[in-house]
């Protein structure tokens, strides 16, 4: 018996593959983007990035793109977070808790419909890169 | 294959290059520094960190890229390192005065992509580099590494991997840039004497002063180099193969060896390969430093534990090599491009580069220069777009002068030349040739017999001594231009060292002493007028020759800017220099030494040098 | 068969020899150095390039290891050769001044001095590397080999030191083309004196000029390939290919008729007489010694000399070495008395030494042998009469200062005397050849007293021997000079000449038979038969009587316990029957 097949081989390529799309891009089904300036961090970003990595982790989920950037300006309905499923416009969600976030997880990235009640609105700013 | 475990995923990696260069710049330091940062924030389940071989862009390390977004920190300091990842990989707040901003301008340019340095190159060599951690298989193979032996092991028979590699023009990448194809059928089809032996060796004898391509590809991706070998040991039919590196490249020595067991672990090395019933393995020979090892007969006796010296070919290795048997015998570079032909096929990779010279080569592009660094280029390319485009030009505003292609024994390119093509044949053509890939810039403060004499020196300390022509004849020659530097040259030495240039080209053993006179032919046709000035005029034009300088004082300027500071005078290994504090100060010629200690330490301009 | 053009001559030969091979057979001289034609060609120094233009290509190379090829145009004096040979040869004249080939090959290529700088005028060494290929290709051993690089290459043992690889073979020397190897012999002459092969010399020669017929032979112990397995060289040069390593000592069996055992003597071991200091003083030599040293095709080409190369002024023969001796051997050998008369009428000959002969007594017996004694005592050798009793080196005087002194009582004087001498000949006395008595088995003869071949008869049958057929010549059977040596083998030679020509040979009637039902095949009769007539026949279980061999001497018959063994005509019945008869009258 040799010690790897084509098989083998295979799966090693495909799981490695997945773990390390992020540093050379690829297709994204969505990207998740948690707003954690300061003041997000204090109104609990951490707990809705864990909460994130969690879902992402439990259901091997590897072309769903996680980031963070800073202050969006909107301090008072922190924490927040931008969904952005690819091919369609980006979305904010304001007041997050980890039940919340986890329902827009299931509802809008991976599900694709956005969840209207806990949406700021459509759209988001632009950074200069 | 064992259950596999659990996928850990992380949204943040950390691209930390461990080239020799950004190693020597503390890379590991940095890397402590971010490890320790980043679980000083809870962020080590979201952020992986990884080592990963040179960037190519020496210059500006260490170095950080950050995916996803490739962006690209330079330069940095473990006082960096908190600030850093607080700001960027916390609050997602990149770091902008980190990032890299070219000369002259000001704004930073954060995305690797968009540096003019990378923008131009061409990765195929170096295709995984910064882009996997070279110590785990894994990450190679999810670059689709290893599915080309798949491809080359179960889906071709050996004459058609040959016929690709043939096709796809690719050239041995060590220097001569024979066709790689018709090499690999001259190992297959010689008749294997006393048993089928054969033997497969790679060349990572890299002694070219300044070049380290070889290097940074055992470094930063050595499983190419196996896959290429293995392709090449069931192309050809060996079974055993030898990785020759140079001890003075521990780190890729270390990362080689990983490499193999890897490999061996995943029996993509041993007995029955992918289950097909091949086998190959690799073992290392480290070399102990003679630049002429890295010419084949020579690495070959070396390998066979003689004394490291050329012998006559034919016959040539691929017909009797190591230990006899017919040895196919590839560099570093030419191996990691093989899988990828394989895997894409000859079509792609011939549509690269120009007629004769297909795909890319690396060059470590070294000396007057803003962007040092490793740069794959393909072929073609104009030499100017190398050095201004991709390098940046030349640093303080200086004016290129000329061009050292090719190592030690290749030759010096001047600036009317700048849109020579990058092939073998255009550079033999100009005097000078591929050589392994080393790219040395020189600017308008370059002497060029200097340049010359200090090649020279170099192959005279690294001619083995076999025959006569290179050994005494590098060591003549060197003598003769070490008289022209120091004005003692007459007319008559540049017409005996012209002579001698091509004797020894004409009649050397081996490639050592057959290129050893390239430089002084290259500076001798292209910058003649400078040896004349240093014999007619006893002048160095770039005053590097000290023996030639005379220097002066401005006795105005020593006394009205510099008010007689006396530093000079104080500095004075030879006593030469009369004055005093608030005087004016002049140099007694007579006593002179010439060591241009007065010219270093004086802070008025008032010493001058002609 | 491979044709190409050297300098516009056509020339054919075999595939596979070099460029150099071709044009030394159409009679064109291409100049070498670091070639020689039973190494491996090297191609180092470069003199013996030429430029080779073939399929439209044009190139320099080396003619020593470059193969021809079919359609090579050679040209071996163009003006590219010339100059990169001219250059070459040049830089050697700097690199070693002092070497003399380099120094004819400038000359014959028109270089007076050289322009380049010069850093020992006396170097010899042109590192053409063939003292390391004959080390390790040819001797095997490696013991040597070049270090450093460039112009620091040099040739030298591992680090320097006395290397134990090397096998002092001198290859190194011998191949040096420039003279740049010597090398000392620090044992000096003192080889010469304790073998009897007296060195120095090749491994392979003739191993006495007069040997007849005049072949070489190879001394195994000498020979490089038979310590290391490599060299060989003699076969690469000898074109008769007459030299095979391979052969082995072989067992021949001849039939013969009648057998003439010669087997000669061997000279006493003078070691055994410690006092004598044979072995221990290297100027102390046997008789055969300095026979081979005064002969004309010995080592020194029959100059007298002593270990240091100088010739002695007084020597000292010890007649009686071995024999008259009750210690060692108490026969005469004969001819001891008449070689040391001729060693010292060649010392006298030869040399202005003194010689002295000490001796018991001249036994100089027979036609023209006493009238060579007086000669000798007319031309100044001085006899003592005495048995010497010890030689040393302890000086009591001046005049013993670095001599060898003999010590012997003067029986004639009646005084103890130490006589200095240079040189002492040991007149070493004659003993059976060293297998003496394994062929006496083998032929199942017997041996006297003094252990050498008993005949039949002192008288009668002198060179005869008991067991019929088999006859003895020389000093196998006494202790006997040349011409007696060859009256003896004369009447041996006629005596079995005479047997053979009969070609019929009478067996004795009366012999021994065994009777196969009584036999019980105890093999006591195998043990006891002097004639070794009785074997013992193991498929039958029997001892079987040889009646070729028999001599019906009956012991067997007296011994054999089960009667199975009788003599013919002489049976038991018989000679029962015949005390009857005597009885009945």
């Amino acid at each position: 018996m040799p010690k790897l097949t084509l098989d083998d081989l295979a799966k090693i390529r495909e799981k490695t593959k997945r773990l390390t799309t992020i540093r050379v891009g690829g297709e994204y089904r969505a990207k998740v983007c948690v707003h954690m300036g300061t003041c997000g961090i204090a109104a609990g970003a951490r707990t809705i990035m864990n909460a994130l990595m969690k879902e992402l982790e439990e259901r091997e989920i590897h072309d769903v793109l996680l980031t963070n950037s800073g202050c969006a300006g909107l301090c008072s309905r922190e924490p927040m977070a931008t969904v952005e499923v690819a091919g369609q416009a980006p979305v904010k969600y304001v007041d997050l808790t980890e039940k919340k976030i986890k329902e827009i997880f299931e509802k809008h990235v991976l599900g694709g419909k956005i969840v209207q009640e806990y949406a700021l609105g459509i759209g988001s700013e632009k950074t200069d890169y | 294959m064992a259950e596999m475990a659990k996928e850990k995923a992380y949204r943040i990696h950390l691209m930390v290059c461990a080239g020799t260069g950004c190693v020597s710049n503390n890379a590991f330091g940095i890397k402590a520094a971010l490890e320790r940062e980043v679980k000083k924030q809870g962020l080590e389940n979201e952020v992986l960190i990884v080592t990963t071989g040179c960037n190519g862009f020496c210059e500006r390390g260490p170095l950080l890229v950050v995916q996803p977004g490739s962006i690209f920190y330079q330069q940095l300091t473990e006082k960096d390192i908190p600030h850093l990842v607080e700001e960027h990989f916390l609050k997602g707040r990149p770091v902008k005065k980190l990032m890299y901003t070219p000369p002259k301008e000001k704004t930073p340019v954060p995305v690797l992509s968009d540096i003019d340095f990378f923008k131009k190159q061409v990765l195929i060599a170096l295709r995984n580099r910064g882009l996997i951690d070279p110590e785990k298989i894994d990450e190679y193979i999810a670059r689709d590494g290893y599915k080309a032996v798949a491809k080359a092991l179960t889906e071709m028979a050996p004459e058609q991997v040959i016929t690709e590699i043939a096709n796809s023009g690719l050239r041995g990448r060590g220097g001569a840039g024979f066709p790689t194809g018709l090499k690999w059928q001259m190992v297959r089809n010689a008749p294997a004497s006393n048993g089928s032996l054969k033997y497969l060796i790679c060349n990572g004898d890299e002694g070219d002063p300044g070049a380290f391509m070889d290097r940074s590809i055992l470094e930063a991706d050595p499983h190419s180099v196996i896959e290429g070998m293995v392709i090449g040991a069931r192309a050809v039919g060996a079974s055993e193969g030898f990785v020759y590196v140079r001890n003075e490249y521990p780190l890729a020595i270390k990362r080689m060896n990983i490499a193999i067991e890897q490999a061996r672990d995943y029996g993509l090395l041993g007995n029955n390969i992918l289950g097909t019933g091949f086998d190959f393995d690799i073992k290392i020979v480290r070399g102990a430093g003679a630049f002429v090892c890295g010419e084949e007969t020579a690495l070959i006796a070396s390998v066979e534990g003689r004394l490291g010296e050329p012998r006559t070919r034919p016959p040539y290795p691929a017909q009797s090599g190591l230990w006899e048997k017919p040895t196919l015998i590839n560099n570093v570079e030419t191996w990691a491009n093989v899988p990828i032909i394989i895997d894409r096929g000859a079509k792609w990779y011939a549509s690269i580069g120009t007629l004769t010279s297909k795909g890319t080569k690396v060059f470590s592009l070294v000396g007057k220069i803003n962007n040092t660094g490793l740069v794959e280029v393909p072929m073609g390319i104009a030499l100017r777009e190398i050095i201004y485009d991709i390098g940046g030009g030349i640093p303080g505003g200086k004016e290129f002068k000329a061009v050292q292609t090719g190592g030690p024994s290749g030759g010096c390119i001047p600036k009317e030349q700048l849109d020579l093509p990058i092939d073998y044949e255009s550079l033999t053509a100009a005097g000078s040739m591929m050589g392994s890939g080393g790219m040395v810039v020189m600017d308008e403060d370059t002497c060029m017999v200097d340049v010359a004499r200090y090649f020279l020196t170099f192959t005279k300390d690294e001619s083995c001594g076999k025959c006569t022509p290179c050994r005494e004849g590098t060591k003549a020659m060197l003598d003769i231009i070490t008289r022209i530097t120091e004005g003692k040259g007459t007319e008559e030495d540049l017409t005996l060292l012209e002579d001698m240039a091509h004797a020894v080209k004409d009649s050397s053993l081996c490639g050592l002493g057959k290129t050893a006179p390239n430089p002084v032919l290259t500076t001798l046709r292209y910058f003649r007028n400078e040896y004349e000035a240093h014999i007619r005029d006893r002048k160095c034009p770039a005053h590097v020759c000290r023996q030639l300088n005379v220097y002066t004082i401005d006795e105005n300027r020593c006394l009205t800017v510099g008010k007689g500071c006396d530093l000079c005078r104080r500095n004075c290994a030879s006593d030469a220099i009369r004055g005093a504090k608030n005087e004016a100060h002049r140099i007694v010629q007579e006593k002179c030494i010439k060591c241009g200690v007065c010219y270093d330490v004086c802070n008025f301009g008032a010493v001058k040098v002609d | 068969m491979v044709n190409l053009t050297i300098d516009g001559k056509k020339v054919q030969i075999e595939e596979g020899k070099t460029i150099l091979q071709a044009a030394a057979k159409c009679e064109i001289k291409i100049p070498t150095l670091c070639y020689h034609p039973v190494v491996e060609a090297y191609g180092a120094c470069r003199v013996c390039m030429v430029e080779v233009t073939v399929r439209g290509k044009t190139d320099l190379v080396t003619a020593c290891n470059t193969k021809v090829q079919e359609g090579l145009d050679v040209q071996t004096g163009s003006e590219r050769v010339l100059k990169a040979r001219r250059l070459n040869v040049e830089m050697l004249m700097a690199r070693a001044p002092a070497a003399e080939p380099v120094q004819e090959l400038a000359k014959a290529l028109g270089i007076e001095k050289t322009r380049f700088e010069i850093k020992d005028p006396q170097e010899k060494c042109i590192l053409c590397g063939l003292c390391v290929r004959a080390c390790e290709t040819i001797v095997g051993a490696s013991a040597i080999s070049f270090i450093e690089r460039g112009t620091e290459r040099k040739v030298m043992p591992p680090f320097g030191e006395p290397s134990e690889a090397c096998i002092g073979c001198t290859a190194c020397a011998y191949f040096c083309p420039t003279g740049a190897i010597t090398y000392e012999d620090k044992y000096g002459r003192k080889v010469i004196h304790t073998e009897l092969h007296l060195g120095p010399t090749t491994a392979i020669r003739v191993p006495i000029r007069q040997a007849v017929p005049m072949v070489p032979l190879i001394d195994t112990e000498a020979c490089i390939h038979f310590k290391t397995g490599e060299c060989k060289v003699c076969t690469k040069v000898c074109d008769r290919e007459a030299i095979n390593h391979d052969m082995q000592d072989e067992t021949l069996e001849v039939e013969v008729g009648t057998i003439i055992l010669a087997s000669g003597f061997k000279p006493f071991d003078a070691k055994r007489i410690p006092a004598y200091g044979y072995g221990h003083f290297p100027n102390v030599i046997t008789a055969l010694e300095f026979e081979r040293l005064v002969n004309a095709s010995g080592p020194t080409g029959g100059k007298i000399k002593l270990a240091d190369g100088t010739e002695p002024k007084a020597v000292g023969i010890i007649h009686c070495v071995g024999s008259r001796d009750e210690n060692y051997n108490e026969y005469c050998s004969r001819v001891c008395c008449m070689y040391s008369l001729k060693f010292a009428h060649l010392i006298k000959e030869k040399t202005s030494a003194d010689v002295y002969d000490f001796y018991i007594d001249m036994r100089c017996f027979g036609k023209g042998y006493e009238e060579f004694y007086h000669r000798l005592l007319h031309e100044g050798t001085k006899f003592i009469r005495g048995r010497v009793s010890d030689i040393t080196d302890m000086a009591m005087t001046q005049r013993e200062e670095g001599k060898l002194i003999i010590r012997v009582e003067d029986t004639l004087l009646g005084t103890v005397r130490r006589i200095p001498v240079d040189m002492v000949i040991l007149a070493t006395g004659l003993e059976p050849s060293i297998d003496h008595n394994q062929l006496a088995k083998i032929f199942n003869i017997s041996c006297s007293q003094d252990t050498f071949f008993l005949e039949r008869h002192p008288k009668l049958a002198p060179v005869s021997t008991f067991s019929d057929g088999i006859y003895l010549a020389g000093a196998c059977q006494a202790p006997r000079d040349i011409p007696d040596t060859v009256a003896q083998a004369g009447g041996a030679a006629a005596e079995a000449l005479a047997l053979a020509d009969k070609g019929t040979f009478a067996l004795e009637p009366v012999t021994a038979e065994i009777d196969e039902d009584l036999c019980a095949g105890c093999q006591l009769c195998v043990n006891l038969c002097p004639f070794t007539a009785i074997t013992y026949d193991k498929e039958k279980g029997i001892s079987v009587v040889n009646d070729a061999l028999c001599k019906g001497c009956g012991t067997c018959v007296a011994a054999c316990p089960s009667g199975a063994s009788h003599q013919k005509h002489f049976r038991d019945s018989q000679i029962f029957a015949e005390i009857e008869g005597i009885f009945v009258v």
